[in-house]
């Protein structure tokens, strides 16, 4: 079935496998375009950030309108306590990992929900994936969107290798808007430094880590880490989205420079 | 108010940080399975529903008389237009979340194709918006449904170590559906016999394999497999859906037997 409109990929296409690497290989050949280079994703933690309520949350939205301004902000949001409440009773009643991937989805959908509620009287919308389209148009005209954090993959999530939460959550939501619209940064806002040897929660000798690789963090092996560890997975395949920071919020001025691009929390790099 | 200042709420997964191996281990617990009398079909796009009727019209004469005896979930691909459409949007610098949107499109259309040919059945198609909350209810209602086998990854689409090309399509999107139901099979409708060590369109004398396990499959490191690569990764973490047979649907029979328990293809094992 060949054709003179078909050009050489395409004929390659038609006619070979898609699981034949090499054929894989030439589809990486020519360059993405960044979809939206002027834009930043910012996560907001559920469990770490919202469910701190107004003594953390508020003093962050002022922030956020700060820079309404100066930065085009994709907002999204975790899904935190209640999501862990519902894993829990989900897991006890037998729930597949793609109903609890849809339970999930409810809790950061609410947090989505307040966190634009807040920013409401600046114009700023609320938009699910199937509204994704006038993302650009909400960014050019209000400079940011609040979305919930949890991709859309409901019954279709995968199972993780051990247990049965869903392996990509709000984290791993968030960094794939950042990598498929090959935003300027990936930030999330948390309640710690950054990365830590440990779960500073739990462990008080633990060292704070500013900086470090997506290798050198695999290599390490550390039984907890701030981010979900399929964003690091991902951010080796990644073509524009090759680093991510992890701030913490609850310090006023933390986020500003973050956006202006400064070095304030711990920076992952592949 | 607990001492770290945030509002927990009582349960085995409260204040624990659900990244921590030790946690993960203890989320496990046996998976209820909400459509076990159902079997997933997945219709090949370039591989059946591109050659046109001579190839759909046995294959549909013999779903319809699969569908007096089983409740069928169908899903299809996209075929040859997906992948004209891979072509032209890596051509132009669109990244893998975009080619995995488009490819929904091209899917759709083979789906309502299928669905049209099998409307004499009852067979009802399904928008994929409304699909997974509503399939309990016309599985209930219809002797089968079909939708685009398309998992709604979108722009959420993992960037694939090399290449643009989204890696779960429909061969993932019908298994991860199979496995979330609980369903009693997944069948691959193919036009080759089943799993061979080369592609045997392409080699003449490739070797079938008429059974086997995940583990050998991926120690091979095929150059080319019949479905999407991250069928292998997907079938290992299943905890319900434990092996899917790849049949050869330019033999339709083979279909009636596969659906029957029958070994007729090639059958891959994860258990």
């Amino acid at each position: 079935m060949t054709s003179d409109i078909l050009t050489e990929l395409g004929r390659d296409l038609l006619m070979g496998s898609l699981s034949d690497e090499r054929l894989l290989a030439k589809t990486g050949q020519t360059d993405t375009v960044q979809i939206l280079p002027d834009a930043t994703v910012v996560k907001v933690g559920g469990q770490s950030f919202i469910d701190r309520g107004r003594a953390a949350v508020f003093p962050l939205v002022d922030e956020i309108v700060e820079n309404l301004g100066t930065h085009k902000m994709i907002i999204g949001t975790g899904a935190g306590t209640r999501a862990r409440h519902a894993y829990s009773v989900g897991i006890d009643l037998g729930m597949p990992t793609g109903v609890l991937s849809v339970l999930g989805t409810f809790v950061s959908m609410q947090n989505a929900r307040m966190l634009h509620y807040l920013l409401a009287k600046h114009g700023v919308p609320f938009i699910e994936p199937a509204q994704f389209p006038q993302l650009p148009l909400f960014l050019a005209e209000r400079h940011a969107v609040v979305f919930f954090g949890m991709p859309p993959y409901t019954f279709w999530h995968k199972n993780p290798t051990v247990g049965r939460i869903p392996p990509h959550r709000t984290d791993t939501g968030s960094y794939l808007v950042s990598e498929v619209f090959g935003t300027r940064n990936m930030i999330y806002v948390k309640d710690e430094e950054g990365l830590y040897t440990a779960d500073p929660k739990k462990d008080k000798h633990v060292t704070f880590i500013p900086e470090i690789t997506v290798e050198e963090l695999i290599a390490r092996d550390l039984q907890d880490v701030v981010v979900e560890r399929a964003v690091l997975d991902l951010m080796q395949g990644a073509t524009h989205r090759r680093s991510i920071q992890i701030i913490n919020g609850l310090v006023p001025g933390n986020l500003t420079r973050a956006l202006n691009g400064e070095h304030v929390g711990t920076i992952i790099r592949a | 108010m607990s001492d770290d200042k945030r509002h927990h709420l009582g349960s085995m997964l409260a204040r624990e940080s659900l990244i921590d191996r030790d946690l993960q281990a203890t989320t496990e617990s046996p998976v209820f399975r909400m459509l076990p009398f159902a079997q997933v079909v997945k219709v090949g796009g370039r591989s059946i529903m591109d050659r046109g009727r001579s190839a759909a019209y046995p294959l549909c004469e013999t779903l319809g008389e699969a569908l007096e005896l089983h409740k069928l979930i169908l899903g299809t691909g996209g075929g040859a237009r997906t992948r004209h459409v891979f072509s032209i949007a890596s051509d132009l610098g669109m990244p893998t979340g975009v080619l995995a949107q488009l490819a929904m499109a091209d899917a759709l259309g083979t789906a309502h194709m299928l669905g049209t040919l099998l409307a004499p059945h009852g067979v009802v198609a399904i928008p994929p918006e409304m699909f997974g909350h509503l399939l309990p209810l016309f599985l209930k209602s219809a002797p089968g449904v079909i939708y685009n086998g398309v998992p709604p990854y979108s722009l959420w689409e993992h960037p694939p170590k090399v290449g643009r090309i989204p890696p779960h399509r429909t061969d993932a999107g019908c298994l991860l559906l199979a496995e979330c139901f609980g369903c009693k099979g997944m069948i691959y409708v193919k036009d080759v016999d089943g799993i061979y060590d080369a592609d045997p369109n392409q080699v003449e004398d490739a070797t079938f394999l008429p059974e086997i396990h995940v583990r050998e499959l991926k120690a091979m490191n095929l150059d080319t497999l019949p479905f999407d690569r991250v069928v292998l990764d997907i079938l290992e973490n299943n905890k319900l859906v434990k092996q899917v047979q790849v049949i050869n649907g330019l033999h339709p029979e083979r279909l009636l037997a596969a659906l029957n328990g029958e070994h007729v293809g090639t059958l891959l094992r994860a258990d």
